[in-house]
């Protein structure tokens, strides 16, 4: 019975890992075949993507895979699971399958180059989404959001804030950042913007309090918590993602500081990302904006480019196309409100 | 000659206390708000779900085994009281209790793989940590999980003036350090890691005791998470990620050893604290943030350093006493 037991278990494990370690799905609707979208093209990209860890990326997947399969393109989904070497077998495994085209949102900058080189190598058009390569070795089309000019854009809008204020205390304001992965290129501009927009008002603040949160949110929770002990002051804070906007929560409504805009114990409020969570506190006046990084911008400047490249033949096409992104606050609201991802999926779900 | 010899082996016996002490205290010299009653709480509050799935962890390490799914299980958990709540609208109660049976579900998998099917402990408990963050991406869609004001507000709620986490943390500390110093299933577990074989000839049940102990982590993990989530207010998908890491890392910079049968809950929750300290005090001194990560590492590596040397000198001075009663009693 113990070997029969054995026997099975391992049998429905390794089936199991044959499908898991592979992490490869393929969609491909068959009711476009002759009909709806643009029909079967009898063309296959790889969809290589990091994990489905995060509302950006799942919102991303969503609509990249969709469309592409819509438009009669036979899909490979890769899903890494945040692994560097298993992306690169992974699309090198793919490689070997006469796929026309790789889309994909690498683990790091480091694994962009890699994968740029062995797609290169095998005459595949790549684009990389969202995360860009650390050098501009090899060819590819990188869609990116300019990560530090709308971190500054949205901390402007914060800084405007803080004038306000302090014209109308006389006191001078702390600022704190909330810092992401170091190891994230994304996390560092997102820094830098906010230093750009933070060092153009010196006279208003005192010593940003940096804050380090690995991308975590007990880490984050725990760091800031020290923070505001050791800096009671702090009344402006800059999330570097807008999932940590409820992890600041969970910090300062215990000291009466969560607060909507207008009372004068609102902090200064601001993150980065777009999504629903930030969304709704614009919408109910506790955060003073977010920048946005334009999903449906990116997602469509990455499919007409590995479109365009399959389909004119251009195995090596070398380009960046930058999302400028935008700064959603509550100035702009009225206006911007169904422009940030969070809030159209948000509606649409 | 004796007493100076007693006030060495006490120094010794308590190097771990000292070192704690002294990077307090150091930390504070640079910080002077460190030193503060409210800093030194805030520290055990941010470290009591680390100290709560580190004991777990200790008990499967006395036995010489290790789990590696406890932060998947710390997701699992909370995930499914969440949607509970959320979704079924099922009372809090309810809630919290759906979430701690399918951790001890995982637990049940677990020991099922460990003792039935004999697959080792690091392999089986690899597969859970992959399967369950599966199962918990696949449930929530890899959508977060706001948790209702009735579990976020057990974050900020005190029992007589203490946080509600730090209250737990020292109770579920208690009842483990009862239960290994004072129970027989205890002591049980230290023969098992001690010597598995032995404690077999002994009479023991080695499945019993592998069965409690990964049926206690689980559910210590899934403890672990509610109360993390309580303060966090929400769970993502990346919830839990790397938190075996951290309980592994508190119970061994408390002295529990990796080979088993060695390991104490105050150890443990010394380990988990010493951890949060570090992390707090480089806050509080805003050091570099590319400084950090090596100065944490330098100390918890200086602390366990100083461990395995106090730990050599403890088991040669013991020796040397059987050797001297020995000559003294012939």
């Amino acid at each position: 019975m113990k070997r029969l037991l054995s026997i099975l278990l391992v049998a429905t494990m390794m089936m199991t890992m044959l499908i898991g370690c592979a992490d490869k799905k393929e969609s491909s609707d068959d009711s476009s075949d002759g009909g709806g979208g643009g029909g079967s093209k009898d063309l296959t990209i790889a969809f290589s993507f990091e994990d489905l860890e995060t509302e950006f990326w799942v919102a991303a997947h969503e609509i990249i895979t969709e469309t592409l399969t819509e438009e009669g393109y036979k899909v490979i989904e890769l899903n890494c699971q945040g692994d560097a070497n298993k992306q690169f077998e992974q699309v090198n495994d793919a490689l070997t399958q006469e796929i026309d085209g790789i889309i994909m949102i690498p683990v790091d900058g480091d694994t962009a180059v890699t994968v740029t080189a062995s797609a290169n190598e095998a005459d595949v058009p790549i684009v990389i989404f969202n995360r860009p390569p650390t050098s501009d070795d090899g060819n590819n089309i990188t869609v990116v959001c300019d990560n530090a000019t709308t971190a500054e854009a949205t901390v402007d809008h914060m800084v405007e804030q803080a004038q306000a204020k302090f014209d109308e205390t006389g006191k001078k304001l702390t600022p704190c950042i909330l810092v992401g992965d170091l190891g994230d290129p994304n996390a560092i501009e997102r820094k830098n913007g906010f230093y750009a927009a933070i060092e153009k008002k010196p006279d208003i603040f005192n010593d940003v309090i940096e804050v380090p949160t690995e991308w975590d949110a007990a880490t984050a929770l725990a760091n800031l918590q020290s923070a505001v002990q050791a800096n009671p002051d702090i009344d402006f804070i800059f999330s570097s993602s807008d999932f940590l906007f409820p992890t600041i929560q969970s910090v300062v409504e215990p000291l009466g500081k969560w607060q909507k805009i207008g009372d004068p114990n609102h902090i200064i409020l601001g993150g980065l990302d777009g999504d629903a969570t930030a969304g709704k506190l614009i919408d109910e006046g506790y955060v003073d904006g977010t920048g946005v990084q334009d999903l449906f911008y990116e997602t469509d400047a990455a499919l007409k480019a590995i479109v365009e490249a399959v389909e004119n033949g251009d195995t090596q096409p070398d380009e960046v196309l930058t999302d400028p992104g935008f700064a959603l606050t509550q100035s702009n609201l009225e206006e911007k409100r169904m422009d940030m991802w969070g809030n159209a999926v948000g509606a649409e779900e | 000659m004796r007493s100076k010899e007693d006030i060495s082996k006490l120094l010794l016996k308590n190097i771990p206390i000292l070192l704690f002490v002294l990077v307090f205290v150091i930390f504070g010299i640079f910080s002077p708000k460190f030193l503060s009653m409210a800093s030194f709480s805030n520290i055990i509050l941010n470290s009591s779900y680390v100290g709560i799935i580190g004991i777990g962890i200790m008990f499967v390490l006395l036995t010489a085994g290790i789990d590696l799914s406890v932060g998947s299980v710390m997701y699992l958990a909370s995930a499914s009281t969440g949607l509970l709540i959320a979704n079924y609208h099922v009372p809090t109660v309810v809630g919290v209790l759906g979430g701690i049976a399918v951790a001890l579900l995982v637990g049940l998998i677990n020991a099922f793989c460990i003792i039935k099917l004999e697959i080792l402990p690091f392999v089986t408990t690899l597969g859970t940590m992959t399967a369950g963050r599966a199962v918990g991406t696949w449930m929530t869609h890899s959508e977060s999980v706001n948790l209702p004001k009735t579990i976020t507000s057990l974050g900020s709620q005190k029992v007589l003036g203490i946080p509600m986490a730090i209250v737990l943390f020292l109770l579920i500390a208690v009842i483990a350090a009862v239960f290994l110093s004072k129970t027989q299933l205890g002591r049980q577990i230290y023969a098992v890691g001690n010597d598995p074989e032995e404690a077999r000839k002994a009479g023991i049940n080695n499945k019993k005791i592998l069965f409690t102990i990964y049926m206690l982590c689980a559910l210590l993990a899934g403890i672990g998470g509610i109360i993390s989530v309580a303060q966090i207010g929400i769970v993502n998908a990346a919830f839990g990620k790397g938190e075996e890491f951290n309980a592994i890392a508190a119970a061994v910079l408390g002295g529990t050893s990796l080979a088993g049968g060695s390991g104490k809950v105050s150890g443990t929750v010394l380990g988990a604290v010493m951890i949060q300290m570090i992390q707090s005090g480089l806050v509080y001194m805003q050091v570099d943030m590319y400084i950090q990560p090596l100065i944490s590492a330098g100390i918890i590596f200086i602390a366990v350093f100083l461990d395995s040397i106090r730990a050599r000198y403890m088991a040669k001075a013991e020796a040397r006493n059987i050797r001297n009663e020995n000559l003294a009693n012939g």
